[in-house]
């Protein structure tokens, strides 16, 4: 970055704001304007990096989505009586609700065995990351609404389904402001455009400056993944930099004339910022600059996990550069109503590799501790069978996993029935999920408040509650 | 315990005993759910049970929270039983105790106890895990009870029959009381006296008043280029030409304003710019968004309309009350009612959750959608937090929720059509035209039947087949299941077997063609109607549409009324009633629509509005800065018979609007938020206003009105999965006409804060992101347009200097300074001289592109001055 061929042309305190803070100067600037503007939103806290409400366990987190719903009996959640009783009907009672025939039991087709010393249980999918067992804490009992991909995805991402809210990144971004100088807070990798689309990393009613810069989208492989108007396509780098020298030069003499301006403050940082993005990010995007053995612990080049071995590349390359939440998803490809078997050796295949080497890598670079990485869908599976083979959606409970970043590695918590159908111990809503990261971050999920249209809104609503006994 | 009991715990509030079970009351905001799907029974039989201070009677107690029931091990809670009994025997501890009593149950405590000392001790005070603190506190409210009981305060709990005596003030949600609000009241205002020769019309005499009250000046008036650029931009959203600007300039007359004013509000761009400002009130979008995003195909029609009718000047009731009822007014003739019809679009454009969803409640979610709606940008109010408990901090009960909800709940939305080879809940349509209900249906039906031919055409070619194999056996055992697979001529007996094959040649052919050709899309509109058998509703506790109370009469909001409205007759939904109770000044809401309608105007006129939370007239959004200035101004509008263009004119005519945005420090200092309007607000373009912007100045522009721009897509806007065929940005329209597809806005709009077409929105944010920069730095479109300009006003052989002056006037309505010129001109020139130097042919006009594309992105262009 070439921060220098510019700041001859301002004062001392223009440079400081522009270069100390970075993307957090630029939200400061954005909020000045609102203020000036008067909204009458949350304005007492400044965007610019902050101080968390409490301790923080973590700094940022990696969310490693699996769309379309990887079934927790098959994968984290080993149900013996699954296939005792395979072939028989459940029914309500052997789950403890109100419900008569619940459908056929479907045994799992996958091996179980414990890892590590503290012998958490995976089925055999996942070879490569169960030697990082000790690393995980793994909930069993996570739960939700939603029967449909797209209600569980917006609840997951933002809480509700049918009112349109800040997604958790959005809410972090908002929490803690910017810690890096050339990139946004919040970026999503490969997001989803159907179930919610945007809506999924969007900052609603918060400032747009939160919302989540997606690279790529699901259905594009990683590495032909563009940002819109990241580079231009026409001007060369210099030529272009003396463009926006003199563009900014005519900005600040005009922001001279009227003496005050949030607003035209605002546009300048706008331009500085995307410079410095559109000089930093297409060289984090190459991996240009990994080495082959990191390439190959991930598994880049090599199929089945090429794409997203080179997704957690850049989620890793992303931490590195101080962005606060990332998220990686991976296509729509979890979602096996039929061939549960089949499919779900597919999709393991595709991320076990590349999540183990994740999970290392942060480790070697001692950015673990500082990271919390969470794992999971947006629903589990059912218990019971669908088309002969396949399982159908089952937000009534589910497993994610955590590792890193304040949480307890090693512990297995809460359980379902012996069919993994509702939770039994220690039930986690997504709002408790969802009240949990941002606790880990030092923030406290019912003091994070955005007032909007008259009252103050919470990524929890009006639920959630942290779930200590997982954090450290 | 003889006494009745009166128990307010974290969770709930349990209310005298019914029996020997004390009953459910009401439950604090929200956690009821749960409680709720437990009946609170388990809840008030284990209070039962703790009552006779026996644990050893308690088995398994299920402890409500959010999430759900959980179980307690009856050891554990009986140890919490005892612990917490144990409590009592110190004072300190029966704090502890209350502390993890809600607030109204403190306040009770404290209205009982006398007390006026209670420590502010937090849960965490006792060491236990997380997990159980929601027991605690549920154990707390149960040894409260015990211990109130037993220490001689069951006379007070028992207190006035079993109520508690709580400080007697009306709720929040008292519409009686509310009336007293500012919004509510009666239109007053007084015109001060003024004999200052700045004032040009009443509105200058509030805001000059307002200004010397404070010991400010108003700023001196714009210079009129900066004026005529604005009233461009605010009254069409479009910029001046140069010619535009020097005519403007040079008229001497008085009236010159008055005429460019009259002329603007009569181009049919003014409607564009107008209009947009409603639909970001109507949530207007080309697609549901939310889960399912299907594609509104028809949703333009009501764009159209909208914008046709602010040209028209409708007045503002007739305009809502087409929206709202349209579909139920008369008319006389079918395009009065194809028009009625499409404006009630407006009812139907909302977003909805459409998958996996129990149609009770969608019809619910649904109504709430639209109360929102219709609450935030007619009524400036919150309306949606009254669904699940009286409004917290405005006047309406839920009880005025639910009557409004039994208007909607009345009206139908969806219909029941085929769709994606499935048959689905949609937004409901109707044909357009004199044959269009045919149309409708004959296309419905093509699409219903089309699996049918497809299978019908499966079996007629397994016909032919069996023909061409001449195997009579297989034809015959095919012709048992399905007897119309073969071609009514070819079962002729005599036939040789090749003119039956070429019988069933016709029929496959004939079944092939009604494949392939699909039916035409008729003309439609998506449309509300009343429903078979309106009805009024009940109120739903705590929001939950499967949890009914009591019936309320479909009805209006009781503080906004003047007077007792008439009542919804028999047999209609309401919503006619309901349209003109909006806009009814002497019995309806109309003063306070009127005196929001009169706030956005002036919001969008002068950058703020004098209630700066435009979307919250309510308790928690802002007080006027102008209070009688906005009365004069919706009693104004009222007086137009309500129209927008009278004053928008009244509005843009004053000396107010004219003021220069110059800064003041004095002034800064002592209002440094511009409340006063001491000067005028710098305002930033909105992404529909720079992009038409640079399509205006660059001669690219297509003024004419745009029907639909999604007609390529599919009936999924954005689709899971590869999506080539996506919304397309490159109409050279303006862009008002271009696709709103809910999650998948134009990157312009996402970048530059359009409104978020989920919801009403009355201001949009203005923020500054890195987005924008990429945007205005890199996009290809703004490159394009900046090359345009520059061909478009190269001006022959002309010199570089006067190429500029051109070029500023242009783009920026104005002259460069000396030393703008000079910067501008050498940047020019070493560009050009570096783009020769790497052998650049068209080196001139790109240097030239490069340099009007750092003019668009100069600050001067995106803000009005």
């Amino acid at each position: 970055m070439n921060c220098h061929r510019f700041t001859h042309a301002i004062n001392r305190r223009e440079m400081l704001r522009a270069c100390a803070n970075g993307f957090g100067q630029l939200a400061l600037a954005a909020v000045a304007g609102r203020q000036a503007m008067g909204a009458a939103a949350g304005l007492s806290s400044p965007f610019a990096p902050k101080a968390p409400h409490l301790p923080a366990r973590a700094k940022r987190i990696i969310f490693l989505f699996m769309w379309g719903g990887p079934s927790h009996v098959d994968l984290f959640d080993p149900k013996p009586r699954l296939n005792e009783s395979a072939g028989q009907q459940l029914t309500g009672k052997d789950v403890g609700i109100e419900r008569d025939k619940l459908g056929e039991i479907l045994g799992s087709p996958f091996q179980f065995s414990q890892h590590g010393d503290s012998g958490i249980w995976m089925s055999e999918l996942f070879p490569e990351l169960a030697q990082h067992a000790d690393k995980l804490c793994v909930v069993r009992s996570v739960h939700t609404e939603g029967q449909a991909h797209g209600e569980a995805l917006l609840r997951l991402h933002t809480g509700q389904a049918n009112l349109v809210r800040p997604s958790v990144g959005a809410w972090v971004s908002y929490g803690l402001g910017c810690d890096s100088e050339n990139l946004p807070a919040f970026i999503t990798i490969s997001p989803p455009r159907g179930h919610g689309g945007v809506q999924n990393y969007g900052s609603a009613f918060l400032p747009a400056i939160h919302q989540g810069t997606a690279i790529g989208s699901a259905e594009i492989p990683i590495a032909k993944a563009q940002i819109p108007d990241l580079v231009n396509p026409r001007l060369n780098p210099d030529l272009q930099r003396n463009q926006l020298d003199l563009v900014q030069s005519l900005n600040r003499k005009h922001l001279r004339q009227v003496e005050v301006d949030p607003g035209i403050e605002g546009l300048i940082g706008s331009y500085e910022a995307a410079f410095r993005m559109q000089s930093t990010m297409p060289r984090i995007m190459s991996l240009g600059d990994e080495s082959r053995r990191t390439l190959d612990r991930y598994g880049v080049g090599a199929e089945p996990t090429d794409n997203f071995a080179r997704q957690c590349i850049l989620a890793r390359k992303f931490v590195e550069n101080g962005v606060r939440y990332i998220q990686v998803s991976t296509d729509y490809t979890w979602d096996h109503h039929q061939k549960v078997k089949e499919g779900h050796i597919k999709e393991a295949a595709k991320v076990d590799r590349p999540i183990a080497a994740l999970l290392e890598d942060l480790d070697q670079r001692g950015l673990l501790n500082e990271t919390l990485v969470l794992w999971g869908g947006e629903f589990g599976r059912t218990p019971v069978v669908e088309n002969g083979d396949g399982r159908n959606h089952h937000p009534q409970a589910f497993t994610v996993w955590m590792a890193g970043g304040g949480v307890r590695s090693g512990l297995t918590y809460g359980s379902t029935d012996d069919f993994g159908y509702s939770p039994v111990e220690n039930p986690v809503h997504m709002h408790d999920l969802h009240a949990t990261l941002l606790y880990s971050l030092g923030l406290n999920h019912e003091q994070l408040t955005y007032r909007y249209a008259g009252r103050d809104f919470r990524l929890t609503d009006v639920y959630g509650k942290v779930v200590r006994d997982i954090l450290a | 315990m003889e006494c009745q009991l009166f128990l307010i715990g974290w969770h709930c509030r349990v209310g005298p005993s019914n029996g020997d079970r004390p009953t459910l009351l009401s439950s604090a905001c929200h956690d009821s759910p749960t409680l709720a799907s437990l009946g609170g029974a388990n809840l008030c039989g284990a209070l039962t049970c703790i009552k006779g201070s026996q644990p050893s009677q308690v088995r398994t107690i299920y402890c409500a929270d959010e999430s759900g029931s959980v179980p307690i091990h009856q050891r554990k809670f009986e140890r919490w039983i005892q612990r917490m009994a144990a409590l009592r025997l110190t004072g300190r501890a029966r704090w502890h105790v209350v502390s993890f009593v809600n607030p109204v149950g403190m306040q009770f405590i404290h209205s009982i106890s006398g007390t006026d000392r209670i420590p502010s001790l937090r849960g965490a005070d006792f060491a236990c895990q997380a997990k159980w603190k929601r027991t605690i506190r549920l154990c707390a409210a149960v040894v409260l009870l015990l211990f109130l009981c037993s220490s001689g305060n069951a006379a007070a709990l028992a207190n006035g029959k079993g109520r508690t005596t709580l400080p007697d003030q009306p709720k929040p949600s008292d519409p009686v009381a509310g009336k007293e609000h500012w919004a509510f009241r009666p239109l007053s205002y007084r015109r001060p006296e003024s004999d200052s020769n700045w004032v040009r019309s009443p509105i200058d005499e509030f805001v000059l008043s307002r200004l010397l009250a404070a010991g400010l000046h108003p700023s001196s008036d714009a210079d009129p280029r900066d004026l005529v650029r604005r009233i461009y931009f605010q009254l069409i959203g479009l910029p001046p030409t140069p010619q535009q600007v020097s005519e403007y300039v040079q008229d001497d007359l008085p009236d010159a304003t008055e005429r460019l004013v009259d002329r603007l509000l009569r181009s049919p761009q003014f409607g564009e710019r107008w209009g947009r400002h409603w639909l970001d009130l109507a949530r207007y979008a080309d697609s549901n968004g939310l889960d399912e995003n299907f594609l509104f195909r028809e949703a333009w029609r009501y764009r159209n309309w909208v914008i046709d009718a602010v040209n028209a000047d409708v007045p503002f009731d007739r305009f809502l009350l087409e929206q709202i009822a349209g579909d139920l007014l008369g008319f006389e003739s079918i395009e009065q009612r194809d028009r009625q019809r499409i404006a009630a679009g407006f009812l139907v454009v909302g977003p909805k959750v459409l998958l996996g969803n129990d149609s009770a409640k969608q019809r619910m979610e649904i109504a709430d959608e639209q109360i929102d709606t219709v609450g935030r940008s007619v009524l400036g109010m919150t309306l949606g937090c009254a669904r699940c408990h009286d409004h917290k901090f405005d006047p309406i009960p839920t009880a005025d929720y639910y009557a409004l909800a039994g208007i909607l709940t009345s009206t139908q939305v969806m219909e029941q059509r085929y769709m994606l080879n499935e048959q689905r809940v949609m937004e409901q349509l109707v044909g357009l035209g004199d044959s269009g209900d045919k149309l409708d249906q004959a296309y419905e039906e093509y699409w219903r039947e089309l699996p049918k031919v497809k299978e019908a055409k499966k079996h007629t070619e397994s016909a032919l087949e069996f023909l061409k194999k001449n195997d009579s056996a297989g034809l015959k055992t095919l012709l048992e299941k399905h007897p119309d697979a073969l071609a009514e001529k070819a079962k002729e007996d005599l036939l040789s077997n090749e003119a039956r094959i070429e019988f069933q040649n016709a029929l496959v052919a004939k079944l092939q063609a009604v494949i392939s050709k699909p039916a035409e899309i008729p003309p439609r509109a998506m449309i509300p109607s009343d429903a078979d058998h309106p009805a009024d509703e009940s109120i739903r506790l705590a929001g939950q549409f499967d949890r009914k109370g009591e019936k309320v009469h479909r009805g209006f909001l009781q503080v906004a009324s003047q007077s007792a409205p008439a009542r919804v007759p028999d047999g209609r939904s309401g919503r006619l009633e309901l349209a003109q109770w909006l806009t009814n000044e002497k019995t309806g809401a109309g003063q306070l629509t009127a005196r929001v309608l009169a706030n956005r105007i002036w919001h969008h006129l002068i950058g703020r509005g004098l209630v700066r939370t435009v979307d919250n007239f309510g308790r928690t959004g802002e007080t006027p800065s102008h209070p009688e200035l906005l009365d004069f101004l919706a009693r104004d509008l009222i007086k137009s018979g309500w129209s927008i263009k009278a004053l928008v004119r009244e509005i843009v005519l004053s000396r107010t609007f004219r003021m220069s945005s110059q800064h003041d420090g004095i002034a800064n200092e002592k209002d440094p938020e511009n409340r006063m309007l001491w000067r005028a607000h710098r305002r930033r373009l909105d992404p529909e206003s720079l992009r038409d912007a640079m399509l205006a100045i660059s001669g690219r522009m297509d003024l004419a009105m745009m029907k639909s721009t999604v007609w390529y897509l599919g009936d999924q806007a954005t689709a899971v999965g590869a999506n080539k065929n996506r919304r397309r940005t490159d109409f050279p329209c303006r862009s008002v006409y271009l696709p709103v597809i809910r999650n998948d806005l134009p990157e312009l709009f996402q970048a530059f804060d359009f409104a978020d077409p989920h919801v009403a929105t009355g201001a949009r944010h203005q923020t500054m992101a890195a987005a924008q920069g990429l945007f205005m730095l890199n996009d290809p479109m703004v490159m394009d347009l900046a090359r345009a300009t520059v061909s478009r006003h190269w001006g022959g052989d002309s010199d570089d200097e006067s190429r500029l002056l051109r070029l500023f006037g242009a783009v920026l309505n104005g002259s460069p300074t000396t030393d703008e010129k000079r910067q501008l001109l050498s940047f020019v020139r070493s560009t050009e001289g570096r783009l020769i130097a790497e052998g650049d042919p068209e080196a001139t006009v790109r240097a030239w592109s490069i340099t009007c594309h750092a003019m668009f992105t100069l600050s001067r262009f995106q803000f009005l001055q």
